[in-house]
C-alpha cells in the first residue's frame, strides 16, 4: 500500500542534489514532493500548497532555516504543519530555539533516510510497507 | 611605519581584550604597586619621626644621602614599574594569541565539518537510493560496490562526528547533563545492539551484572558512547570463538565496569598511547582512532577513570571507574544556572 498522494510533502534545502534523493526516496513511498531551494521560496511554497509535512534545513540562503521556521509557527495557516529539521550545523542555540518553535525531530546530516520517513508517517498518520 | 600599525592593531586587541574581562588587570597592578611602594616610605617617615624625633637628619651631609637614597629608590621603583608593566603586557598578549588560535580552529573544525556533511549526507542519499532500486534495478555486483561505497560513507561520517566530538570536549564546548540513569539498563541496550556482531563471530558473552538496576547520576548518551565504544572495541578484536566478560561491580560511592576480551592483547608500551588521538590497536583495523581519546575526555568529564590491563596473546581488559553519586559539580552548576 502506498501513502495517499495528497500528502504533500515541502523539502526546503539549498542542497539541491541532497533534495532531489530525498525526493526519489519519498515519491517511491507515494508522497508527492515540492521543493523549494532558498528560504523564501521555501515560505511561499508553504502557503501556496496545500503541504502536510516540511523537511527544512537550517543552513539556507535569503534568511536562514529558523526565519523559515519562525514564518511558518507565526502564520496561521502553517502553524500545524509538522516540520523536521536536517542540519549539518553544530550550533546549540539553534537546536534549542528550533524545539522551542515546535519541530518533530532534529536530525544531524548525514542522516538516514528511513527516519525522516518514520517521522513522516509518525507526524501525517500513514503506513506504508517495507522494500 | 609598519611597527606603529602592528602596535595600534595590538593596542586595540589589548583594549578588547581587557574590556572583556572584569577586572583590569593594568588598574590592579598599579594599585598593588603604588600600595607597595609605600611601605620604604612609611618605615623611614615611622624611624624618623617615631624613633629619632627631629628632621635634623634632613640636614648636612646626611641629609644629602637620605635625599640621594630616596632618589635611587624612586627611580628602582618607577623602572620596575616599565618592567613589570612590559612583562605583564607580553603575558596579556599570549593569552590573547591563544585565545584567537582557538577561535580559528573552532571556526576552521566547524566549517570544515559543514562542508563535509553536506556532501556526505548527498552521497549516502543517492546510494540509499541505488540499493533500494529506486534509480532502476541493479546487479548483485554492482550492489556489492554501492555496498562498499556505502560503508566507506558511513565511517567517513563517523570520522567527522568523532572529530566534531573531540573538538567540542577540547574547547570546552560539552556540558555533561546529568539525570539518574540506569546503567546496567545501559550496558543490556549496548549488548543488544552490539549482538549480531557477537553471534556472527560465534563470542561467549559472560556478564557478571551486580544488580539489575543500577542507577546512578550520569549523562546517558555520553555513556552510552563510552559503553557502546568499550565493547564495540571488544567485539571487533575479540576472535570467532572468543570470549568477553562483561563485570559490573559497585560500593557506595564507586562503580567499577570491566570488560575483558580474549583477544590479542595490547603491547605494554601501548596501553597508555591507546587512549591518545588517531592510536590504533591494529593499523590493518578499521576505525577512526577517535573513539578511545573520546571515551576517556568523556570519563573524565563525569570525573571517573579509564585505563586498560592487557596481556599481549591473552586479551585486553577495558575497565572505567565512575563515581556513582555525584550529581553536579560547582561548574556544571554554574552552567546549568546559566542556560
Amino acid at each position: 500500500m502506498q501513502a495517499d498522494k495528497s500528502r504533500k510533502i515541502l523539502i526546503i534545502e539549498d542542497e539541491e542534489e541532497l533534495a532531489f534523493g530525498l525526493a526519489i526516496f519519498l515519491k517511491s513511498r507515494g508522497y508527492s514532493v515540492v521543493i523549494a531551494n532558498d528560504s523564501l521560496h521555501g515560505i511561499s511554497l508553504s502557503h501556496k500548497e496545500d503541504v502536510d509535512f516540511v523537511i527544512l534545513d537550517l543552513g539556507l540562503p535569503a534568511g536562514g532555516g529558523l526565519f523559515v521556521l519562525e514564518n511558518l509557527k507565526r502564520s496561521v495557516d502553517t502553524i500545524n504543519i509538522p516540520v523536521v529539521i536536517v542540519t549539518a550545523s553544530q550550533d546549540q542555540e539553534a537546536q534549542k530555539k528550533a524545539f522551542k518553535l515546535g519541530i518533530e525531530a532534529y536530525l544531524q546530516k548525514p542522516f538516514e533516510p528511513e527516519d525522516i520517513l518514520s517521522y513522516i508517517e509518525k507526524a501525517i498518520g500513514k503506513n506504508n510497507p517495507s522494500f | 611605519m609598519n611597527k606603529k600599525r602592528k602596535n595600534t592593531k595590538d593596542s586595540q586587541s589589548l583594549r578588547m581584550v581587557l574590556q572583556e574581562l572584569n577586572d583590569n588587570p593594568y588598574r590592579q597592578f598599579k594599585v598593588a604597586f603604588c600600595l607597595t611602594s609605600l611601605i620604604p616610605f612609611l618605615v623611614f617617615f615611622y624611624l624618623l619621626v617615631g624613633r629619632i624625633g627631629t628632621f635634623d637628619v634632613l640636614t648636612g651631609n646626611i641629609g644629602w644621602i637620605l635625599g640621594i637614597t630616596v632618589f635611587i629608590v624612586v627611580c628602582g621603583f618607577y623602572f620596575g614599574y616599565i618592567i613589570i608593566k612590559k612583562i605583564l603586557k607580553r603575558v596579556i598578549f599570549y593569552a590573547i594569541k591563544a585565545k584567537r588560535s582557538d577561535q580559528l580552529k573552532s571556526v576552521f573544525v566547524a566549517s570544515v565539518s559543514h562542508e563535509l556533511k553536506n556532501p556526505l549526507s548527498i552521497i549516502k542519499m543517492n546510494l540509499f537510493n541505488m540499493l533500494k532500486g529506486l534509480a532502476g534495478e541493479i546487479n548483485n555486483e554492482q550492489r556489492r560496490i554501492v555496498e562498499l561505497c556505502r560503508n566507506v560513507t558511513d565511517r567517513m561520517s563517523c570520522l567527522v562526528n568523532n572529530l566534531l566530538d573531540l573538538h567540542k570536549i577540547e574547547v570546552g564546548m560539552v556540558e555533561i547533563r546529568r539525570e539518574l540513569c540506569d546503567f546496567t539498563n545501559i550496558l543490556e541496550t549496548q549488548v543488544r545492539e552490539l549482538e549480531s556482531g557477537i553471534k556472527k563471530k560465534n563470542i561467549k558473552l559472560v556478564k557478571n551484572l551486580v544488580t539489575s538496576n543500577l542507577f546512578m547520576w550520569l549523562d546517558g548518551d555520553k555513556i552510552t558512547q563510552v559503553v557502546n565504544n568499550i565493547l564495540g572495541n571488544a567485539v571487533k578484536y575479540t576472535p570467532e570463538g572468543g570470549r568477553i566478560t562483561l563485570n559490573v561491580t559497585c560500593n557506595q560511592e564507586l562503580v567499577r565496569l570491566e570488560c575483558a576480551d580474549s583477544g590479542s592483547g595490547i603491547p605494554a608500551d601501548k596501553t597508555e598511547k591507546i587512549f591518545d588521538k588517531f592510536e590504533r590497536i591494529g593499523s590493518l583495523e578499521e576505525g577512526t582512532g577517535l573513539g578511545l581519546a573520546i571515551a576517556k575526555d568523556i570519563v573524565e568529564l563525569h570525573k571517573g577513570r579509564i585505563w586498560v590491563e592487557s596481556l599481549l596473546g591473552k586479551g585486553s581488559n577495558f575497565i572505567v571507574v565512575l563515581p556513582r553519586n555525584l550529581r553536579r559539580t560547582k561548574k556544571e552548576n554554574n552552567a546549568g544556572g546559566q542556560e
